[in-house]
């Protein structure tokens, strides 16, 4: 429970941090919105720019700026899209599901199959599947995620259009029941979902294939197999638990990098999530918006972290301190 | 006069002493065919870069032909939705790509260094701070904060774009150079020269820096590689300079116009395979240097 309370500290701190940080960026390279947007339009006087920075709290001094941004960001106020005219929260709440759908599923789906490949990998490694399939998935890991969704677009939804172009429903269309829903949107999923899990696995088989084989060496695999303990079992009961502690531990440290993949897989299939709502805030120049967005992401990272800190520290008692 | 004498000789001393660890590094290194692979690779790009401007037939900013012609003797590999040549395009972008990861990647290893020799050098509260921003900052998702930081900036600059990079990515190294400076501070040798009077100057300089030295510049071909993702990410998402096409922005301006319009369904092939491919070869290549440079430094790597 201390290490639960200990943890979930931490990591209020770290958004406290996060916050203060970039308010005094913000703030020092004069992203003051009146000064940006509206000084310098001649029809709007003087006067009623500084009527409204009064009435928005900037005229007053930063200290007390920066209590107000801290408590009105804590009370989930992000401010007002520019583009959009509605608040930020509302927003990024509207895409998140999307893009929460997509990690989670390929997070899933990667820890299997990056789990089984892995430990097969390493019970043939120095054959030629072995060297194959490592250098695959080296190169793999090497491509960029837009790049490798690219390809896929190209591949399998021009030259073969099997799969959709773009988007995650079919626009303008009634659903005859639920069923017909679910199957919309996994048939305009496969492709972003496809590119997220061959990215990962490509890194995770790497990661899972290399300490099974550290394990492997371990004396008592050797008493193990000299018991007569069947292949299979070898391999899944004895070497790939032990294997795995490494994995979960970089489980942990990679929704960060998850996310960044979601972004740019978002963008190339036209994907409705906050990563492709940090793309439009980008080019609508949406200073608040791509701030929400942040500051939302990183507590959805945050807490994903922190959940899977959580379990770590349940599945290994050496990390409770 | 005579008490400068040993220092002559002290230096000519190191330096060949340095030599000595070139050379060995050298004929280590040589034995290791995907360690050769990867320089070939990089040296190869590194080459285009530099001689850029000699070997592409045209400027990759102006247009050259009617858009979207597929590849031929003439455009090796086709040209863009406005007429311009690819190929040339991917040579100069080849000049952006390795810069800004390069310098991104120098910048990144300099503050981590730092960071990481101050917090396990000093140990105590130092340590504990800079460690929890160091965990902040990796815990978050880079892109994002990197998005964040250009918009805050001012965006569409090179040289931003490599500050933004080195601000966001010198998390890894700045553990990694605690954990050795730690274990370095400890060593008898250091003791000794402690307790001969040494200030604390001359043990970061003299002791801590040239052990941990090899494994700084491990890691920063392993930073390259990063960096250029991270470059080829922003530069896809439209954060790059427009006049400093890089690989990432090719993509950039083959997935944002030409194709979708042009009635093709989407941008064609000979636009979007290469400069991936690319991108892809590069960072495989640094990757691999920096296993090999990796399995020198740790032997026991080398078991594997």
């Amino acid at each position: 429970m201390a290490y639960i309370i200990k943890r979930t500290g931490s990591r209020v701190i770290t958004f406290i941090v996060v916050i203060s940080l970039i308010f005094f960026l913000a703030r020092s390279t004069g992203t003051d919105p009146f000064e940006r947007y509206l000084s310098e339009d001649p029809r709007i006087p003087l006067a009623q720019i500084q009527r409204l920075r009064a009435r928005f709290g900037l005229d007053k001094p930063l200290y007390l700026q920066y209590f107000d941004f801290i408590k009105s960001t804590l009370q989930g106020e992000f401010g007002y899209s520019l583009y959009y005219k509605r608040p930020v929260f509302d927003i990024v709440m509207e895409r998140l599901p999307w893009t929460l759908f997509l990690l989670s599923i390929s997070i899933i789906l990667s820890t299997i199959v990056s789990f089984v490949v892995g430990v097969y990998f390493a019970w043939k490694r120095g054959t030629r599947t072995d060297i194959l399939g490592t250098n695959f998935c080296m190169f793999i890991r090497s491509t960029p995620h837009f790049w490798l969704g690219m390809i896929l677009l190209l591949v399998f939804a021009y030259y073969y259009p099997i799969f959709p172009l773009y988007g995650a429903r079919t626009p303008g269309i009634t659903y005859a029941n639920t069923f017909e829903y679910i199957k919309d949107i996994l048939w305009h999923a496969t492709l972003p979902l496809t590119t997220l899990l061959l990215r990962q696995v490509g890194m995770y088989v790497l990661y899972m294939r290399n300490s099974t084989v550290e394990v492997l060496g371990e004396d008592y695999m050797v008493t193990a197999k000299a018991k007569g303990v069947p292949a299979w079992s070898l391999m899944f009961h004895h070497a790939a638990r032990n294997a795995m502690l490494p994995m979960v531990t970089v489980t942990a440290m990679r929704f960060g990098f998850m996310v960044n993949g979601a972004i740019l897989t978002e963008t190339v299939f036209s994907y409705p999530g906050t990563g492709r709502l940090i793309y439009q805030a980008i080019t609508n120049d949406d200073f608040f918006l791509l701030q929400g967005t942040f500051f939302i992401t990183s507590i959805t990272v945050l807490a994903a972290n922190l959940i899977a800190d959580i379990i770590c520290g349940m599945l290994d008692p050496r990390i409770k301190i | 006069m005579t008490e400068k004498k040993p220092a002559v000789s002290r230096t000519r001393m190191r330096l060949n002493q340095l030599i000595k660890g070139a050379r060995e590094f050298a004929a280590i290194y040589r034995s290791s065919t995907p360690g050769l692979v990867g320089l070939a690779i990089l040296m190869f790009l590194v080459l285009t870069a530099v001689f850029a401007p000699y070997i592409s037939p045209y400027d990759p900013y102006t247009r050259v032909d009617r858009p979207l012609r597929p590849p031929s003797d003439k455009y090796l590999l086709g040209t863009n939705d406005i007429g311009q040549d690819i190929f040339s395009e991917l040579i100069y972008g080849t000049r952006v790509s390795l810069t800004i990861g390069f310098l991104a990647a120098l910048f990144t290893v300099v503050i981590g260094t730092l960071v990481g020799v101050v917090s396990g050098f000093m140990g105590g509260s130092v340590d504990e701070v800079l460690m929890r921003f160091t965990d902040v900052i990796m815990i978050l998702p880079s892109i994002p904060l990197l998005i964040l930081l250009m918009a805050i900036f001012g965006r569409q600059s090179y040289l931003i774009m490599i500050l933004a990079i080195s601000i966001t990515g010198w998390t890894g190294t700045a553990r990694m150079v605690r954990s050795s400076t730690m274990s370095i501070k400890e060593r008898t040798y250091v003791e000794a020269s402690k307790a001969i009077g040494a200030g604390e100057g001359h043990i970061i300089l003299k002791h801590v820096l040239p052990n941990v030295s090899p494994l700084i510049i491990a890691t920063m071909i392993y930073q390259v590689a990063g960096a250029m993702m991270s470059e080829a990410g922003l530069s896809f998402l439209g954060l790059g300079d427009p006049g400093h096409k890089s690989w990432g922005m090719v993509l950039h301006y083959a997935q944002t116009s030409g194709g979708w319009y042009a009635n093709q369904g989407y941008p064609a092939w000979w636009w979007i395979i290469p400069p991936g491919l690319l991108i892809a070869f590069t960072v495989a290549s640094l990757v691999l240097i920096g296993q090999t440079m990796e399995e020198i430094i740790n032997p026991r790597l080398r078991m594997r």
